[in-house]
C-alpha cells in the first residue's frame, strides 16, 4: 500500500514540463477577450488543467460535465424575476415520488433526547424542521452515520424510511436521486458502501445539493480511506461506524458550514494570498529548497498543487482544529481520495510561530518521517528569514484579502472570478452589505443560484444577466475563466457589461499578484 | 531560538476525552483552555525542557488521540517511547477500561517504556465524590500490579500535573545514567530518540 501511494505520486508530479514563463506570457492577449482559451485567461496557471486532470473517474456524471469542454452557444439571459427558478431541476432527476416529505421526517416521541451530544435537539421540534438543510448519512444496511442536527438514534427511524425509499427504488435498477414536495427537496447519494441524504429548503438545485453530499461523502473517506470503508462494511454489514467516527462530526459540520459560505467550495477553486511575484518566488524557492524526500507536497496559507477537493479537505481538517497545532507540530494520517482513495498519507501541521497566523502543512507519503519533515519546517522558516521573504509574508497575511474599492468600479459590490486552468479564484472582501452571517450566507446563496444556472446539466447559460429589488448580478462562463460579479441595484446592462470590461482589465494587470503563476511540484 | 535536543520520548494515551491534551496544556503551557471540546486529530509533538537537578532533559511528548479510529496506527506513536501517561477519567468508568487496553498494548510491543497510570479530572470527584467511578484502591492495585506509578491529576486546577512529568524527567535521568554507565556507548535502534530538535517555543 505504501508503495502504491509513491507511484501513484510520482505520476502525477510527471507532468512538469512546461514551457518557459516567457514564452507564455507573451502569448497573451493585452486585453481579455471572451474567447480566451483555457489557460491564457487572467490567473492561469502554467500547470495547465492539473486539476481536471486528476479527477478520479468515479465521480457522477453530473460533477464530471462541470468541466465539458462542449457549451451551448452564448444566449445571454436577462432574468428579472427571481421567482422564475422552480423550473430547474426538477423533472429530469429520477423518478419523482409524490409524497410529503414533512411525514418522513416525523420521529418517534418516545425515543429523543438521550445522547450527551451538544447538538442535541429535540426532533419533534419545529427548530428542528425549521433549519435550512439537513444533512445524513446512512451505512447500505440503514445504520445511521451522522446527523447535522440531532442525534443519530433519535432519528432512527427517519433513517429508516429514507433506507427504504432508496431500495425500494433500488431494486427496481433504478436509482432514486431527488423528491420534491411541498417546499423541500429530499436529494440522495449512494455511494457504496455509504447512503448520503440531504433535505433541504432552500432553492438549490440538485445538483448543487449533489455536490456538496460529495464533499461529505470525500470528508468520511478522508478519514478512514476508501479501502478501509469498504474492508469494514464487507465485514460486517451493519457496522456501527460512529465508532469510528467518533470526534470527527464536527469536521463535517465546519464542512457543511463551509460550503454556505466559501466561494471556494462552490467554484471548485482555492484561493492564494495576495503577494508581489517576487516574494512570492522567494517562499516558492525556500519550499523546494527544504524539501525532504518523502516530501509530497507542501501548503503555505494557501498555495496549491492539489485537487481543489483534496485541498478543502486539508483546510477544513486543520480549520476545525484549532487549538491542538497552535504551538505543537501535528502528525496525522489523512487520505487525500481524490489523489489516492486507498491508503494514507501523513500531514506535519504546524504554525510556522506560535503566534503566527501562517499555517504550514508538509504532506508525506511515509509515516515515519515526522522528524526530517520538522527539520524541513525549520530550514524553510530560516532560508524565509534569510531573503528576507517572512516579513513581506508577514505583511500580507495581515490584509488576506483587498477591498473591491480598488478595482475603481464604483457600482461594484462583489465578484468572485476564477480561473479555470489553473482552478484558483479571487474574490474581494466582503463590503459591508453582505457582512452579517445572514447576509454572507444569502450572497452565498444568490452565487449558488446563478452557478447552477450556468452549469445546468441540460440547459447551461453562458452569461446571466439579472436584476434584483436589492443587487443586480452579472454572470459569465467562457472556457477559460467563470466570473460572478454582484452590482448596485439599478446598474443597467450597459454598465454591467462595461463593468465586467473594466474587472478583467484590472484582474490581468494584478494577475502575478492574486494568482500562482507558476507552481512548484516536487 | 535554538536548536533543542530531544532526550526521551514520552506519550499519552488513553481514551477519547480523557484530558490528554489537557494534561499537556497544563504542564506545557501553564494553562486549562475552557471552551468547547476540540478531539485531537492524529498527535501532536511538543518538545518541553525540564530541570532534574543540575541537568536539563528535554521531553518530547507526544499527545496522541483518543479515538479509535487512530488505533491502527498508535504504533508509530508509541513506538520507541521512555514513558508512557496511561490516562483514565476518574469520573468514567469504560475509560478505564481502554486504559487496560493501552497498558496490554504496551506491556506487548514495548516492554522498556515506564508506565504512569494517570487518573484525571480529579477536581470533579473533589467537588462531588459521587461522580468518582474509580475507586482509588483499585486502581493502585492495578498498577501495582503491572509495575506502574499512579497519579491523580486535575489539569483544571493543576493538581500533581508537574509532578507527574517531573517524575518521569527524574526517572529518564537516573535511567539514563545507569545506561550509560552500563554500556557506554550509543544504541542504534534508539537514533530517533537523540535527534536534534530546533524549537522556537520553548519557554
Ligand atoms: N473539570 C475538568 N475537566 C477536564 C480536565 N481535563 C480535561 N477536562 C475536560 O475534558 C474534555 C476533554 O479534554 P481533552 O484534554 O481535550 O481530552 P483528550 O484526552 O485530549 O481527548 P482526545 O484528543 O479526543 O483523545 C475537555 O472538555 C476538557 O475541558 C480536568 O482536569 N478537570
Ligand atoms: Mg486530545
Amino acid at each position: 500500500m505504501e508503495g502504491d501511494v509513491r507511484n501513484k505520486a510520482r505520476a502525477s508530479w510527471d507532468m512538469g514540463s512546461l514551457p518557459p514563463v516567457e514564452c507564455l506570457r507573451i502569448e497573451r492577449s493585452d486585453s481579455p477577450t471572451p474567447d480566451l482559451v483555457e489557460g491564457t485567461e487572467p490567473g492561469a496557471g502554467q500547470q495547465a488543467a492539473m486539476f481536471v486532470h486528476s479527477r478520479s473517474v468515479e465521480d457522477l456524471p453530473a460533477e464530471a460535465d462541470e468541466d465539458a469542454e462542449s457549451r451551448v452557444e452564448p444566449q445571454p439571459v436577462a432574468d428579472g424575476d427571481p421567482g422564475s427558478s422552480e423550473t430547474f431541476g426538477t423533472s429530469e432527476n429520477g423518478l419523482q415520488v409524490e409524497e410529503n416529505i414533512i411525514e418522513v421526517a416525523q420521529a418517534p416521541k418516545e425515543s429523543s433526547w438521550a445522547e450527551s451530544r451538544t447538538k442535541e435537539e429535540d426532533i419533534c421540534s419545529d427548530g428542528w424542521r425549521s433549519h435550512r438543510k439537513h444533512v445524513f448519512v446512512l451505512s447500505e444496511a440503514g445504520k445511521p452515520i451522522y446527523s447535522r442536527y440531532g442525534t443519530e438514534e433519535a432519528l432512527s427511524s427517519t433513517m429508516g424510511v429514507m433506507m427504504a425509499l432508496v431500495s425500494f427504488v433500488e431494486a427496481d435498477k433504478n436509482i432514486i436521486r431527488s423528491i420534491h414536495a411541498d417546499g423541500y427537496n429530499v436529494v440522495f447519494l449512494s455511494k457504496s458502501p455509504l447512503v448520503l441524504v440531504a433535505v433541504s429548503q432552500t432553492r438549490q438545485s440538485d445538483k448543487e445539493m449533489i455536490r456538496e453530499l460529495q464533499y461529505i461523502y470525500y470528508q468520511i473517506v478522508s478519514l478512514l480511506t476508501l479501502t478501509q470503508l469498504n474492508h469494514i462494511f464487507q465485514a460486517k454489514k451493519n457496522y456501527d461506524l460512529r465508532r469510528l467516527l467518533a470526534g470527527s462530526e464536527h469536521l463535517i459540520d465546519n464542512l457543511l458550514r463551509r460550503l454556505d459560505r466559501d466561494p471556494g467550495l462552490l467554484l471548485s477553486a482555492v484561493t492564494c494570498l495576495p503577494l508581489a511575484s517576487s516574494s512570492r518566488d522567494a517562499v516558492s524557492a525556500s519550499l523546494q529548497a527544504a524539501k525532504a524526500p518523502s516530501l509530497v507536497f507542501s501548503i503555505l496559507m494557501k498555495d496549491q498543487y492539489l485537487h481543489h477537493m483534496d485541498l478543502h479537505l486539508v483546510f477544513n481538517l486543520v480549520c476545525s482544529s484549532s487549538s491542538s497545532f497552535r504551538e505543537g507540530e501535528g502528525w496525522t494520517p489523512i487520505c487525500l481520495p481524490k489523489f489516492n482513495s486507498a491508503g494514507f498519507f501523513h500531514a506535519h501541521i504546524s504554525y510556522l510561530e506560535p503566534a503566527s497566523e501562517l499555517c504550514l502543512i508538509l504532506v508525506s507519503t511515509d509515516r515515519e518521517e515526522f522528524f526530517s519533515l520538522s527539520d524541513c519546517k525549520q530550514r524553510f522558516l530560516e532560508r524565509l528569514r534569510k531573503r528576507n521573504a517572512y516579513q513581506a509574508l508577514k505583511e500580507a497575511v495581515k490584509t488576506p484579502s483587498y477591498s473591491v474599492d480598488l478595482v475603481g468600479i464604483p457600482e461594484l459590490r462583489h465578484f468572485l472570478y476564477k480561473s479555470k486552468s489553473s482552478g484558483l479564484f479571487t474574490s474581494p472582501e466582503l463590503p459591508g452589505v453582505y457582512q452579517s452571517e445572514e447576509g454572507q450566507e444569502r450572497l452565498m446563496g444568490l452565487y449558488q443560484e446563478l452557478h447552477s444556472r450556468l452549469h445546468h446539466s441540460t440547459r447551461p447559460l453562458l452569461s446571466i444577466y439579472r436584476c434584483g429589488e436589492t443587487e443586480n448580478f452579472m454572470a459569465w462562463l467562457t472556457s477559460g475563466f467563470e466570473l460572478y460579479l454582484c452590482l448596485t441595484p439599478l446598474v443597467t446592462k450597459m454598465q454591467a457589461v462595461s463593468a465586467v470590461n473594466k474587472l478583467l482589465k484590472w484582474i490581468r494587470k494584478e494577475e502575478d499578484r492574486l494568482f500562482i503563476l507558476s507552481p512548484l511540484t516536487y | 531560538m535554538s536548536a533543542m535536543r530531544v532526550d526521551t520520548k514520552v506519550v499519552m494515551l488513553g481514551k477519547e476525552s480523557v484530558g490528554k491534551t489537557s494534561l499537556v496544556e497544563r504542564y506545557v503551557h501553564h494553562r486549562f483552555l475552557v471552551g468547547p471540546y476540540q478531539n485531537t486529530i492524529g498527535a501532536a509533538f511538543v518538545a518541553k525542557p525540564i530541570q532534574v537537578g543540575d541537568k536539563v532533559v528535554t521531553l518530547g511528548i507526544w499527545d496522541t488521540a483518543g479515538s479509535e479510529r487512530y488505533e491502527a496506527m498508535s504504533r508509530i506513536y508509541y513506538r520507541g517511547a521512555r514513558a508512557a501517561v496511561v490516562c483514565y477519567d476518574l469520573t468514567d468508568s469504560s475509560s478505564f477500561q481502554r486504559a487496560r487496553f493501552w497498558v496490554k498494548e504496551l506491556q506487548n510491543c514495548e516492554e522498556h517504556c515506564k508506565i504512569y497510570l494517570c487518573g484525571t479530572k480529579n477536581d470533579l470527584v473533589q467537588a462531588d465524590r459521587g461522580l468518582r467511578q474509580i475507586d482509588f484502591h483499585d486502581a493502585q492495585d492495578f498498577a501495582e500490579e503491572i509495575g506502574a506509578q499512579l497519579y491523580e491529576t486535575s489539569s483544571k486546577t493543576g493538581n500533581n500535573v508537574d509532578e507527574l512529568f517531573q517524575r518521569i524527567a527524574e526517572e529518564y535521568s537516573d535511567s539514563a545514567f545507569q545506561y550509560m554507565s552500563n554500556e557506554a556507548g550509543v544504541d542504534l535502534s534508539q537514533k530517533k530518540d537523540s535527534y536534534f530538535y530546533s524549537c522556537c517555543h520553548n519557554n
